[in-house]
């Protein structure tokens, strides 16, 4: 009888084990419409953050999600991606918006020259600071 | 006489050869896309980045590639966060490049043409002397890039844990696929 009970409990604790590292497995991505973005702020004073200090804006922007707002000033679509380039007040650096499936949806009513805020999730910088899985917000 | 004559003449080559130099522009893209791809034991896993950064300068033959690590999407969250924190340490190494020479660039035409690129690629802080085969397609229009390469994992001191090194391969297959564009100011 008692060698029974110690197989059950042996049983359950493996089954939750197996569970739980199924779940941790299969952890999902960060959802980037439901989560609270971490930072506001606009094109231009991201750029101006990444183009003084690129290790100092690492470490406060990379791979948090941004409420980014700016001016827009390229549309693309480049293999089905949508891609929004917001002005700033540098002429050579912008900032790169990657949108999501679910953004790329919204992105045919808008318009250059529109001014915009998106959502998204900051990779680094480059020639421009990059965002991808942006939502569009307004 | 005649050799006034031939200092015009090598003046106005001269000139012709900077006018044409100056029509030689350089092409970039901002959005070319890199995938790397592992077949292991347990599962084959992939990974893509679409905001890689490359440049071509059109006189020289000369390309510089740019890769920001934690651009990489993977489709599972925990690999993506693997591949980050412990593999690439993305926060100490967050770029990824690649400078080089396309061989024999002038010989290039709009037909898509087998070439190599020399170079030294660097990942991880690890630098490396590489050739990477590539077929180039080049027109006035645009210059396209492609082609795959390998790279063994322990080139660049990246160390697998022994608990999941059955898992990982050590040779890691790299797709490349850019489409450069005149860079216009």
């Amino acid at each position: 009888m008692k060698k029974n009970k110690i197989v059950i409990v042996i049983l359950i604790v493996g089954f939750v084990g197996v569970f739980v590292a199924y779940k941790m497995y299969n952890k999902p991505h960060v959802n980037v419409v439901e989560t609270k973005s971490d930072i506001t702020l606009s094109a231009s004073k991201i750029l101006n953050d990444f183009s003084t200090d690129e290790n100092a804006a690492n470490k406060l922007y990379l791979e948090k999600i941004i409420k980014i707002n700016g001016t827009i000033s390229e549309l693309n679509i480049e293999k089905e991606r949508g891609i929004i380039t917001l002005k700033t007040r540098d002429n050579f650096g912008s900032v790169l918006c990657h949108l999501s499936e679910g953004g790329m949806k919204k992105m045919k009513s808008l318009k250059v020259g529109q001014t915009i805020t998106l959502k998204g999730i900051c990779t680094g910088f480059l020639m421009d600071v990059i965002l991808v899985k942006c939502e569009i917000i307004s | 006489m005649k050799k006034n004559m031939k200092t015009i003449y090598t003046i106005i080559i001269c000139l012709l050869f900077v006018t044409v130099n100056n029509a030689q522009e350089r092409f970039l893209t901002k959005n070319g896309s890199i995938s790397f791809f592992s077949s292991a034991v347990v599962k084959d896993f992939k990974a893509d980045n679409n905001q890689v950064l490359s440049i071509i300068d059109a006189g020289s033959g000369q390309m510089a590639i740019a890769i920001l690590m934690k651009s990489f999407m993977f489709e599972k969250a925990l690999m993506q966060e693997h591949f980050n924190e412990n593999y690439v340490e993305s926060d100490k190494f967050p770029k990824a490049t690649v400078r080089g020479d396309i061989v024999d660039f002038e010989s290039i035409t709009d037909l898509e043409t087998k070439a190599e690129v020399e170079g030294v690629i660097s990942i991880h802080g690890v630098s490396k002397e590489i050739v990477i085969g590539a077929n180039i397609t080049k027109s006035e229009e645009s210059i396209f890039v492609k082609g795959e390469f390998n790279i063994l994992l322990a080139d660049y001191d990246i160390e697998i844990p022994r608990v999941v090194s059955k898992s990982i391969a050590k040779k890691i297959k790299v797709t490349f696929d850019f489409n450069h564009k005149p860079y216009k100011k």
